[in-house]
């Protein structure tokens, strides 16, 4: 987690006058939020400080990256400001501020967020670049925009998790499957060579049995090469959908191997990023 | 008129806190509204309440509070009852803090919100003040230890509210309680305040805790049911709790792993119920079933177990939605085959389902315990003066006090007989 989310946590609650318990949360500016199917995003801010001159700020975290976008009254006395579609914002987490013309910019704590237009999300043009932006609450109540960009793009959907192979169906953006199409596991310690898995393509979309239990205890990550050697390496992911965090969500058996490293235990499972791995831990 | 809710924690998570939180906000367009935490443990609220509630508390639990390093917080309750779940959390600060404010409450009526609590305020509040219980879960879930308490003090209520009509009759069945008024009054749900599902996404999903009463394991194995014929439509589970693993590894064993979804606990709901198609519990039991109606509220028809106490009150059978067999794998996925595979009669549902929910609307829900206080206040008038008509708001104080002075003698004498 950031350093700077606790900073944001306090001056969120803290510092207030008065002790009337709902005061904390009443009393800091509040964005809700509405998205769309094309990935555009609607901030509602509704909080202190009127409705003169103001903006949204995004500030990628660990970054200097920042973006501003206007706020203009709704006319019903809150402010309203808009992430288009076709704006671009680089991989990464985005914390979402308000920021007065005369003031420093405040984070926003989170609201309501309404993204059921996200849900079992199809881009309209599977040639384009993926964009996918997905507001959530941070563990200390703030509004942050997770942010993925990702051209060419391999979704992973349906996995089956086999006795000895991990079953991965998943779709392609913004490029094609050749007859040279693989699926690389990647040890990212980058002790191991990368193993190759064949698949099967039906137009956009993939099949392909990963073996889970020949190599040695790790994380692989893994990648589609749909033109082969010569062509991009697709991180496998998934992303076309509401849920920011994907780990303990999206979960699944582990199986029990035995390689010539001993027994294993064996399982696919996303990362911090949304995307797809394989972690092989010992047994026992 | 000024009304003064007594409620465990106001600061926490829970059921008795939202809709504490909801009839509060809508008794507060008419009334000077309170809510006296009896605890405070942290500094925010979880759920806020409109500013015109006026919130304070009795014990301050939190870290550098006034109270921290009180000596009383170690030494046991004695009037808060033993027999009372939370008795452990109550101590002899509490019960000394509790007493001094019901013993000075400036309100028309006074609402305990807890079994406990309740005792308290039957057996210490000022004579003047109208005294209101609420039922939040029911009289058959109490121990024989508690219902034998509640037998000897709630006498001394005026009104008693229970959430359903099923506990209503329970309690005057089995409880002598020879002047009070029992009313079952449904918790307030509001509508929500984006707008409601669509029922285009093909998703089933279930809110509570991940607790054994909820009985998401049967719901987990009706799924599977329902996968085998609809693979197309999956479902989410929203909540956290002591089941997670169990519920897991149900899910992993019966490989139901890219159909079912813990999503963990996620406020506020309504976001997520919009993203469904259909609702559905499963519990053994539920006091009322504030889900089903959050779910109603935004627009999904429910497919529920018919179980004690409050699904049946809430629910029409196949109108707004479906009342299945309690404990029942098959009913459980017959009822949500039934409305997936119909889409006429999901749509059809979802719409009865919006209307037949506004009955619980808080400012609707907050005039039915509007003309309690104010029939009870009335009733009591009439008895013992004859005087009151109508308002009560500035006048009754005055004109009654001496007949509740005479009531009340009784009531401390009777009591401390009890408490010797």
């Amino acid at each position: 987690m950031s350093a700077t989310a606790p900073r944001a946590a306090r001056a969120a609650t803290g510092g207030l006058p008065g002790e009337t318990g709902a005061a904390d949360t009443a009393v800091a500016p509040r964005a809700d939020c509405v998205a769309d199917r094309a990935g555009g995003i609607t901030f509602t801010v509704t909080g202190p400080g009127g409705t003169g001159p103001a903006r949204l700020l995004l500030r990628l975290r660990g970054g200097e990256r920042e973006t501003g976008l206007p706020l203009t009254p709704d006319g019903a006395g809150r402010l309203r400001g808009v992430l288009p579609a076709g704006a671009e914002l680089a991989e990464g987490r985005w914390d979402v501020h308000l920021q007065r013309a005369d003031g420093a910019a405040r984070r926003l704590v989170a609201g309501l967020q309404d993204l059921r237009a996200l849900v079992d999300r199809v881009p309209a043009d599977s040639r384009a670049p993926v964009a996918v932006r997905l507001p959530y609450t941070t563990k200390y109540g703030n509004l942050t925009v997770r942010s993925w960009l990702r051209a060419p793009h391999a979704e992973a959907g349906e996995l089956r998790v086999g006795a000895r192979e991990l079953g991965v169906r998943g779709r392609v953006y913004g490029t094609s499957l050749t007859p040279d199409a693989y699926v690389e596991a990647a040890d990212r310690a980058g002790v191991a060579p990368a193993a190759r898995t064949g698949l099967d393509a039906d137009g956009d979309v993939f099949r392909c049995a990963v073996p889970l239990g020949s190599p040695a205890p790790g994380i692989r990550d893994l990648w589609l090469r749909p033109a082969g050697e010569a062509g991009p390496r697709v991180r496998i992911a998934r992303l076309l959908d509401d849920v920011a965090d994907k780990k303990h969500i999206f979960a699944y058996p582990k199986v029990t191997l035995g390689t010539a490293h001993g027994a294993v235990l064996a399982g696919p499972y996303y990362t911090a990023d949304n995307d797809l791995s394989i972690v092989v831990v010992a047994a026992g | 008129m000024h009304i003064s809710f007594l409620i465990h924690n106001a600061y926490g998570i829970g059921g008795t806190i939202r809709t504490t939180y909801n009839l509060a906000e809508a008794l507060a367009e008419q009334h000077d509204v309170e809510i006296v935490s009896v605890f405070r443990h942290r500094e925010a609220p979880v759920f806020t309440p409109g500013p015109r509630v006026g919130m304070r508390h009795l014990v301050d639990l939190r870290p550098d509070g006034a109270d921290s390093d009180h000596p009383e917080l170690a030494l046991p309750a004695r009037v808060f009852p033993s027999a009372d779940g939370r008795h452990k959390q109550y101590n002899a600060l509490s019960d000394r803090r509790i007493a001094e404010y019901l013993a000075t409450v400036d309100a028309d009526v006074v609402v305990g919100t807890r079994p406990g609590l309740n005792v308290h305020l039957a057996r210490q509040t000022r004579p003047g003040p109208v005294r209101v219980g609420q039922e939040h879960l029911t009289l058959d879930n109490h121990s024989t230890a508690l219902r034998t308490t509640l037998r000897d003090a709630y006498p001394r209520l005026d009104a008693l509210t229970t959430t359903t009509e099923a506990d209503a009759r329970s309690y005057r069945r089995s409880v002598r309680l020879p002047g009070v008024r029992v009313l079952a009054v449904p918790n307030p749900v509001p509508a929500p305040v984006i707008p409601p599902a669509d029922g285009s996404g093909k998703w089933v999903v279930a809110v509570g805790r991940l607790a054994p009463v909820k009985r998401f394991d049967l719901l987990v194995r009706a799924f599977d049911k329902v996968r085998a014929q609809r693979p197309d439509w999956r479902l989410r589970i929203y909540g956290g709790g002591g089941q997670k693993g169990r519920l897991r590894s149900l899910i992993d064993e019966m490989g139901l792993y890219n159909h079912v979804y813990l999503m963990g606990p996620v406020h506020p709901i309504e976001q997520e119920w919009v993203k469904g198609a259909v609702a559905v519990a499963t519990s053994s039991m539920e006091s009322f079933g504030m889900t089903l109606v959050e779910a109603m509220r935004c627009g999904l028809p429910v497919v529920s177990t018919d179980c004690p106490h409050g699904p049946g009150e809430i629910i029409d059978d196949g109108v707004d939605g479906r009342l299945v067999e309690v404990n029942d794998v098959g009913a459980i996925a017959a009822g949500l085959l039934e409305l997936i595979d119909d889409d006429a009669l999901r749509q059809r549902m979802a719409h009865a389902a919006l209307r037949a929910s506004e009955r619980f609307d808080p400012p609707r829900i907050a005039e039915r315990h509007e003309s309690l206080f104010a029939a009870v206040a009335a009733r009591r008038g009439r008895r013992l003066g004859g005087r009151l008509r109508g308002t009560l708001h500035r006048t009754r104080g005055a004109l009654l006090v001496g007949a509740y002075a005479v009531r009340d003698a009784r009531r401390q004498a009777v009591g401390k007989g009890r408490s010797a």
